[in-house]
């Protein structure tokens, strides 16, 4: 992170503000201490003056001239260094006592230089620095004048040491401000950074590139989750984007090249004067066929992007069910094939009625065409806990271990089916409807033949809570259905 | 029965070989290729059925039917979409279709759907008793009597029926069969809509003489009486 990077950062913007207030409401923090202070430290210094000035007075008053001269000198005597200074003077203008020059006579308050050298009796001392006495006169009843003053030197020295004081303060907290601001900002910045980075890496083409998330669930640790979670969804769209153009360009060259053929055939014929109605017949056949497996190979991109998902419904699973197996009974009786059944009419499963259709559908088609004739398919549909389990098996060839994972890939078929027909999109087409509703497929072996077992979840317990209002939002459809107008 | 039938569709090939075709069928055809100019004309209310594309320029097909859904208009109207949309159908009855057809599709089936649509609502809704020659079936008590004697059918084959006999005299494809009495939005690879055809052959039609279920080749099944 340099310099130049965090003075253009909005948080060093903020940073700034926060302590530009923070300064000055430190700083009037500190004036209104000094201020304070300052006064309390004036009024001191008065009262201390008329504290002396009203004793010497006082005596002056009850014992006379003599009393007070004496009281002087024993005052003076006793300050070391002297600070307060004192003044007594005759009506005349001359000086009967204290430790400072002569001067005309004044009534009330008044600054005073600080004399040179100490006039007092204390020899020897020096007078304490300072600028500047606060002085008290006052004429006495009988003529004469008396002066108390005091040395200001302390209260400024205390009040300089505020200012100081209240300098240094400003300016250390200034630096705690300011260091804590970028350091906060810093860390700040950082994250942001670690988002732009990733940002540029994804524009460069590392697609798999996330943003780092440090666990500690605050505003910037959310941000990077979600931007990872919107990439991941992303990036799952992408690939299955790609996955549906790669099979396209694969798996549809052999039937557009059946199709040539055929056309190809359709046009000899035609040169040769033959009939060749059949040929092209063939020829729309074969377009159907690829325009299905077109359709479904776009129907399983979008059942695996998951945005049917919104439109997910309480489903009555085992009403689907009974009416695949009476749809496919008919069909596998005409293949001397039996349908046993086990349904549990009541199981009901939230997801897309239509997918789930067409899922089940998928498995009965499969199962009819794989088993040899004279054989039974089983079909059940039980519910354990919560969960919705469907279990279709057949007698058939069944699919080897090492092979169950890839015939649910799309166009993938076994060796020994390639001749029948079919798209090879039947399991690929399960396994996606079976996904979109968070459903575990297992392959499994009915020895002889294939068993596909399908457990779908039962939903969180605030959707179980919304079945029933779902539920009968159902039954009323299916009560128009049965009266048709 | 010639009809006004209003084509909103921006693919000249798909126009003119729906537009063709319908004319060929003694239907008198408007057509616009845009959908705000396609609202606008709709709005007219002059047409006894439109054929909407899904996708437009302009204005969405979906809102197009919503908008004249909106003004009161109640011709039916035929939704095409692409391939692969699986929401397109849901969202295209949402808004107010009343059938819709994938593209690309043979001619024959979208006559087929013009020609169902057309007679919406077939039959009064307080019509209890369909009748085709000496067959009736009577949707309230749910029975079907040839000649006065009951023939027992299973809920798929009473569907079927029922279905065909809303559209008696009128040719209705495999894939209509699949939609409207299986609920299937795809093409079974099995023969599933033959099987069930031939079942209820063999109880409707086998030894009362007249055969009333026909096949119409490579397009569809039609019940009516035989002339």
């Amino acid at each position: 992170m340099n310099l130049g990077n965090l003075l253009h950062s909005t948080s060093f913007r903020l940073i700034a503000w926060y302590v530009a207030v923070f300064a000055v409401s430190v700083a009037i923090l500190l004036t209104v201490v000094y201020w304070i202070t300052r006064a309390a430290l004036d009024q001191q210094l008065t009262d201390s003056v008329e504290r002396e000035m009203s004793v010497l007075t006082e005596i002056h008053r009850v014992r006379g001239m003599e009393s007070i001269t004496r009281g002087l000198q024993r005052r003076i005597a006793d300050l070391k260094p002297p600070r307060r200074y004192f003044l007594l003077q005759s009506g005349t203008g001359e000086k009967i006592g204290g430790n400072l020059p002569a001067m005309s006579p004044f009534s009330g308050w008044r600054d005073l230089p600080i004399p040179a050298e100490d006039p007092g009796i204390a020899p020897g001392s020096k007078p304490e620095a300072g600028e500047s006495l606060l002085a008290l006169g006052r004429r006495l009843p009988d003529g004469n004048f008396l002066l108390v003053a005091e040395n200001q030197y302390r209260t400024i020295k205390a009040r300089e040491a505020i200012l100081v004081a209240a300098g240094w303060g400003i300016a250390i907290s200034l630096l705690f401000a300011i260091g804590g601001g970028i350091l906060i900002g810093d860390s700040f910045l950082r994250r942001i950074e670690d988002i732009n980075r990733t940002s540029r890496s994804i524009i460069d083409g590392r697609l798999s590139d996330r943003v780092p998330t440090r666990g500690s669930s605050d505003e910037m640790d959310r941000l990077a989750v979600n931007l990872n979670a919107m990439l991941d969804r992303i990036q799952s769209l992408m690939e299955s984007l790609k996955r549906v153009s790669d099979d396209i360009a694969h798996d549809l060259r052999t039937p557009l090249s059946r199709l040539r053929r055929r056309l190809e055939i359709a046009l000899e014929q035609k040169r040769a004067g033959q009939d060749c109605g059949p040929a092209i017949e063939d020829a729309v056949a074969e377009v159907d066929a690829i325009l299905e497996t077109f359709a479904a190979l776009l129907r399983i991109a979008q059942i695996e992007s998951g945005t049917r998902r919104s439109a997910f419904a309480s489903v009555k699973l085992g009403q689907v069910v009974s009416e695949a197996v009476e749809t496919y009974s008919a069909v596998a009786e005409d293949r001397e094939q039996r349908v046993l059944a086990d349904i549990d009419r009541a199981a009901v499963v939230q997801g897309d009625r239509e997918l789930l259709v067409q899922m089940i559908a998928n498995l009965f088609e499969n199962a009819i065409r794989h088993c040899p004739s004279g054989t039974a398919i089983t079909v059940s549909l039980t519910r354990e806990g919560g969960d919705a389990v469907l279990c279709v098996a057949d007698t058939g060839p069944g699919i080897p271990i090492a092979e169950r994972d890839k015939v649910l890939k799309r166009f993938y078929r076994l060796e020994a089916s390639r001749t029948t027909p079919g798209s090879g999109l039947g399991l690929a087409l399960v396994k996606a409807v079976a996904d979109l509703h968070g459903a575990a497929l297992e392959l499994e072996s009915n020895s002889p033949g294939l068993r596909v077992v399908i457990r779908i979840r039962s939903s969180g317990p605030s959707r179980g809570q919304r079945d029933p209002a779902a539920q009968g939002g159902d039954h009323e459809t299916e009560e128009l259905r049965a009266t048709p107008v | 029965m010639s009809m006004k039938i209003l084509l909103i569709e921006d693919d000249p090939d798909t126009a003119s070989y729906v537009a063709g075709g319908l004319r060929e069928n003694n239907h008198v055809v408007e057509h616009v290729p845009d959908g705000r100019d396609g609202l606008f004309v709709a709005s007219g209310g002059n047409h006894d059925l439109m054929v909407i594309d899904r996708m437009l320029p302009g204005l969405d097909g979906l809102a197009i039917v919503k908008t004249i859904r909106g003004a009161g208009l109640k011709a039916p109207v035929l939704m095409l979409t692409n391939l692969g949309g699986i929401n397109d159908r849901v969202e295209g009855l949402e808004a107010g279709a009343d059938d819709y057809l994938v593209k690309p599709f043979a001619f024959a089936e979208l006559l087929a759907r013009v020609n169902a649509l057309a007679r919406r609502p077939p039959i009064a809704p307080t019509v209890a008793v369909l009748k085709v020659a000496d067959l009736e079936l009577d949707r309230l008590k749910r029975a079907v009597t040839r000649g006065g004697k009951a023939i027992e059918l299973q809920p798929q084959e009473f569907k079927l029926l029922e279905y065909l006999m809303r559209n008696a005299g009128q040719l209705v494809t495999r894939t209509m069969l699949l939609e409207n009495v299986w609920d299937f939005h795809f093409d079974p690879r099995t023969s599933v809509v033959e099987t069930h055809i031939s079942r209820l052959r063999a109880k409707v039609d086998r030894g009362f003489g007249a055969e009333l279920i026909q096949t119409l080749r490579g397009s569809g099944y039609c019940i009516r009486e035989p002339r």
